[in-house]
């Protein structure tokens, strides 16, 4: 039976997509300057 | 001026574009971890870190080839559009590894017993994260974009040594970091080392969403880039 630990890669998945949306939207925002 | 403002624009759209299929692929990504990935039977669930730690390790080292390599070839050539790709590569190369060192220790926990151990590997890696926010400190602290690309340079030649060295750490030393599970040698010709088909495919996807992450980001940072040299060079002239 394996270990009940799948908070850990919930919590892992949940960080990867805000740290790559946080960096699409700083980019987004520093693109539109001129 | 090999600076062109609108190949800066075309290149941010592009990287707009390329960084949305990305989004598309780490949502499928997830899905496919999730829903058709066997579970591990004994890490459990927490293994499917798998699918993003390495890939994000990849990105992260492949940034800072490129840095590395089109820092030479701006010693060389002079061309600041290289200097641009060096930093771009350098920038989103430090996300990476943000991301690297926050999913680590998030596996580290259920797998080792502890968040951090100063293991070689992951202290090679924070010396290599340190070392890229002293380039970005250089390149804040040079005003003039000759000076602050030649001297930024030479760092991120130096700092492309610890690229490999860094690969090799868990090999040198006595590190409890895994060592690399797809490219094993030792598992050639024996079944039960090799990664199952299900878990390889999720693993190969990650490594591709990783890639197009990268390339959708240094396309945009490397416009917005251009750009502010050419208001830097507009401003001196």
């Amino acid at each position: 039976m394996p270990p009940d630990n799948g908070g850990y890669a919930t919590a892992a998945y949940i960080i990867v997509a805000v740290v790559v949306m946080l960096y699409t939207a700083v980019l987004w925002r520093r693109g539109r300057e001129r | 001026m090999t600076l062109d403002s609108a190949a800066a624009t075309r290149s941010i759209r592009r990287g707009r574009l390329l960084t949305l299929v990305a989004l598309l692929g780490l949502a499928g990504l997830y899905v496919l971890a999730i829903q058709f990935t066997p579970t591990e039977r004994f890490q459990g669930l927490a293994q499917k870190i798998f699918y993003v730690h390495p890939p994000a390790a990849y990105a992260m080292q492949l940034a800072f080839v490129v840095t590395g390599v089109t820092s030479a070839l701006y010693l060389w050539l002079r061309d600041p559009r290289l200097d641009a790709v060096a930093e771009a590569s350098a920038e989103v190369g430090m996300w990476m590894g943000a991301i690297v060192v926050i999913t680590g220790p998030i596996w580290g926990r259920p797998a080792w017993g502890v968040w951090w151990a100063w293991d070689p590997r992951l202290t090679f890696t924070l010396i290599e994260l340190m070392v890229f926010a002293g380039y970005f400190a250089l390149r804040t602290a040079v005003q003039e974009p000759e000076e602050r690309a030649k001297f930024a340079a030479v760092v991120g030649i130096t700092a492309l040594v610890l690229v490999p060295f860094n690969h090799l750490t868990v090999y040198l030393f006595a590190s409890q970091h895994p060592t690399p599970v797809v490219l094993d040698p030792s598992a050639l010709g024996s079944p039960d080392k090799k990664l199952p088909p299900a878990m390889l495919r999720t693993f190969l996807t990650g490594m591709g969403v990783f890639t197009l992450l990268y390339l959708g980001f240094v396309m945009q940072r490397y416009g917005i880039g251009v750009r502010r040299l050419i208001r830097e060079y507009d401003h001196a002239s």
